[in-house]
């Protein structure tokens, strides 16, 4: 068994037209027994950047609090939020500093970028090696069954509200088919002027 | 380091740091740097004296380039001074090597500021005898800093360090414009240098850098140098 | 108070570290594997023309036996004349690359000369050599220097090659073979680089590891044209637009936060004079 099914979880992000989503399931499992269903697995980083995690709880929690510790010191540093893609960057080096030790999880970055709200989304493995799309990016446990909606589902140009759609319905037909992940979904949508929030509604089996 | 040595910059009674203005003492026996920031990039000059003919000027450089988009200057002491340019350098690579991105000028400068500071509070060494300008062009536009021997710095729309600031400082109030740009820029700051300078000023006693709106930080070459002293004949 | 220190130390410590070796062994042994890192199954090649180098490369990424990345950029920058294709473990080939990029422009500052393509694979192989293969990345080196065109192979335990035409990577076979055939010395540069692309494509459609697009650079006396996708043979033609009503998805809750408009303070004019 991979470290990355022990707790399990899924999470995909997505790119619109002005317009990024982060989208993951709830569960918190350990093993085969679900011990929770209201763990959220995305996170918003500052306004305009969204970081979304799955692979080992232990090490999602100790990596969201030592990212945000760099991103408030960059943020107190020079005195303005981190661009997207360099946080993509901080998460690669700080991923691959610990390359023969790694830690047990794969992210994935959401945001909008400039003065233009730029989306911009990428993801890396466990030891950082960077992927960059510009329609979306999966991990976790769902994460071939996810290759399979997104790839059939996504379009470019999306709206807000299309999107919503299309990555909910995404999410929630991958982890329906897999044990590890589910018990509804969250979703983040992120747009220029606002950021939206919406728990779905799924199967709790 | 010994677990026995002081710092050699103590407070006097009076609440000063004598040691730091010894340090300042050597950046005015310096000779003179001064540097503009225009509309539209930044110009630093230098004076390059010889002290004996018999050198090779083509050996001696005071201008030098931090990363692609900055560059800077000193006054004092030459091998001070390359310490500070070695640190710089490898703080711009790091900085790259982790966002992928290029260092805001400020953060370089407040980088090299740390170090100077450092210096003036660690045991078993001696402040740095030099004054910089530091110029560069980032996202937010063109940059001129000042960083001195205690490790304060300020921004600056032009200035002057070294032997002859106080008369340079003066002559660069009368001249400076808001509106300067960098071609006018450059004819001022050969006007200033020439303005205090001891002899015939050529291409190959003072030296030139300038960085524009192509982020590229440039030394300028002896010829080019000429070009414009040709200018401003 | 210690921590607090650690942390502010962490940016500049540099270097891997090794704090969950330790855990993760010992996962292992309770039958908790490791997960694999993204590799580039890979098939990458240069060859040397009259006027330079021809380096290419194909564009899959693969995390086991799923694509991971379809279009991912395989040749790297090293230097203004000098450029790197990575094959195996994508974040070792990028990582190594970057920091052997990053060495090289410290070395230019400091004696304002050109790099040469041999210094950029010395550094390389010591330091793959260091690290005994355990940095998997497989290299193909090519540039332009004052000593004319160069173009090597590095292996992951620092071993190298120079050679007027080479390939890596699982597909390097099925490239190789392309090369064995068509290489000539002293080809022009439209034929070097028909050669390495005939020898990608080569990789693509045979193995599996290798695939979508062909990347191309070619590396003059003075100048370097990067042609990310030269050649795009598996350009994706079908899709069926399917139109998910909006409303469909059930929620349980929708909550809206507006984000602050930013304040945008105009220059002030007298900014700069900051008092000492």
């Amino acid at each position: 068994m991979s470290i990355l099914e022990y707790n399990g979880g899924a999470v995909v992000a997505m790119l619109g037209k002005n317009c990024v989503a982060v989208a993951s399931d709830l569960r918190y499992g350990i093993k085969n027994t679900t011990v929770g269903c209201q763990m959220r697995k995305a996170y918003p980083i500052h306004q305009k950047c969204l970081l979304g995690m799955a692979g080992l709880a232990t090490d999602v929690q100790t990596f969201l609090e030592k990212m945000k510790f760099r991103v408030n010191m960059y943020k107190l540093r020079e005195d303005r939020d981190i661009k997207p893609s360099s946080f993509g960057n901080m998460v690669s080096s700080a991923l691959y500093e610990n390359r023969f030790g790694p830690m047990f999880l794969e992210p994935v970055i959401a945001g909008l970028e400039g003065d233009d709200n730029t989306p911009f989304i990428s993801s890396t493995d466990l030891i950082g090696a960077q992927c960059f799309t510009d329609n979306f990016v999966v991990v976790g446990t769902a994460s071939e069954a996810l290759y399979g909606m997104c790839e059939s589902l996504w379009k470019p140009e999306m709206e807000p509200e299309d999107l919503f759609e299309v990555i909910s319905q995404c999410l929630m037909a991958s982890v329906d088919r897999d044990c590890n992940s589910g018990w509804g979904g969250i979703v983040y949508i992120l747009t220029p002027d606002k950021l939206i929030t919406k728990e779905l509604k799924g199967r709790q089996d | 380091m010994s677990e026995y040595s002081f710092s050699l910059t103590t407070f006097s009674p009076s609440g000063k740091l004598v040691q730091i203005e010894y340090a300042l003492n050597a950046v005015q026996a310096g000779s003179t740097s001064l540097a503009i920031k225009a509309t539209n990039g930044v110009v630093i000059a230098t004076e390059k004296k010889q002290p004996s003919p018999l050198i090779d000027h083509t050996s001696l450089q005071k201008v030098t380039i931090l990363t692609d988009h900055i560059g800077m200057v000193y006054s004092g002491m030459g091998p001070d001074a390359r310490v500070l340019v070695k640190k710089g350098r490898k703080q711009a690579e790091q900085y790259f090597r982790v966002y992928k991105e290029r260092i805001p000028v400020s953060q370089l400068v407040r980088e090299m500021a740390g170090v100077m500071q450092e210096y003036t509070q660690s045991g078993g060494v001696r402040p740095f005898g030099v004054s910089l300008l530091i110029a560069g062009y980032d996202e937010s536009g063109p940059h001129l800093y000042q960083v001195d021997p205690s490790g304060s710095y300020w921004a600056w729309k032009a200035s002057a360090i070294g032997k002859n600031m106080i008369n340079a400082n003066t002559f660069l109030e009368k001249r400076y414009t808001k509106e300067i740009e960098l071609e006018d820029a450059i004819h001022t700051a050969i006007l200033t240098l020439k303005e205090g300078f001891d002899g015939q000023i050529t291409e190959d006693n003072i030296e030139l850098g300038i960085i524009g709106n192509d982020h590229s930080f440039k030394i300028l070459t002896p010829s080019q140098v000429k070009d414009y002293l040709d200018e401003v004949e | 108070m210690s921590n607090l220190n650690e942390e502010n130390y962490e940016e500049e410590r540099g270097g891997f570290v090794f704090d969950n070796v330790t855990r993760n062994m010992f996962m292992e042994t309770k039958g908790y594997q490791a997960p694999i890192a993204m590799k580039t199954g890979t098939t990458i090649a240069g060859v040397i023309f009259k006027g330079g180098v021809v380096l290419g490369a194909d564009t899959r990424a693969t995390n086991g036996p799923i694509v991971a990345d379809k279009n991912c950029s395989k040749i790297h920058f090293i230097a203004p004349n000098v450029y790197c294709c990575g094959a195996g473990t994508a974040a070792d080939t990028e990582n190594s690359t970057a920091l052997i990029s990053s060495k090289l422009a410290l070395h230019r500052y400091s004696t304002g000369r050109q790099t040469r393509v041999v210094t950029a694979m010395t550094l390389l192989k010591r330091m793959l050599f260091k690290y005994q293969g355990h940095v998997s990345a497989a290299l193909v080196l090519g540039g332009v220097d004052l000593d004319g065109s160069h173009l090597y192979t590095i292996y992951p335990h620092g071993s190298t090659d120079k050679l007027p035409f080479v390939t890596m990577g699982s597909g390097s076979l099925a490239a190789m073979a392309i090369f064995e055939e068509r290489f000539k010395d002293d080809m022009s540069e439209e034929e070097a680089k028909s050669l390495v692309h005939a020898g990608i494509s080569a990789g693509i459609f045979n193995d599996l590891g290798s695939g979508s697009n062909v990347d191309l650079c070619v590396i003059r006396k003075d100048s370097v044209e990067y042609l990310r996708g030269y050649d795009q043979p598996n350009e994706r033609n079908y899709r069926t637009s399917y139109v998910i009503p909006r409303g469909t998805t059930a929620t349980l809750s929708s909550t809206e936060e507006v984000l602050s408009k930013q304040l945008i303070i105009n220059e002030l004019d007298d900014r700069m004079e900051v008092a000492p």
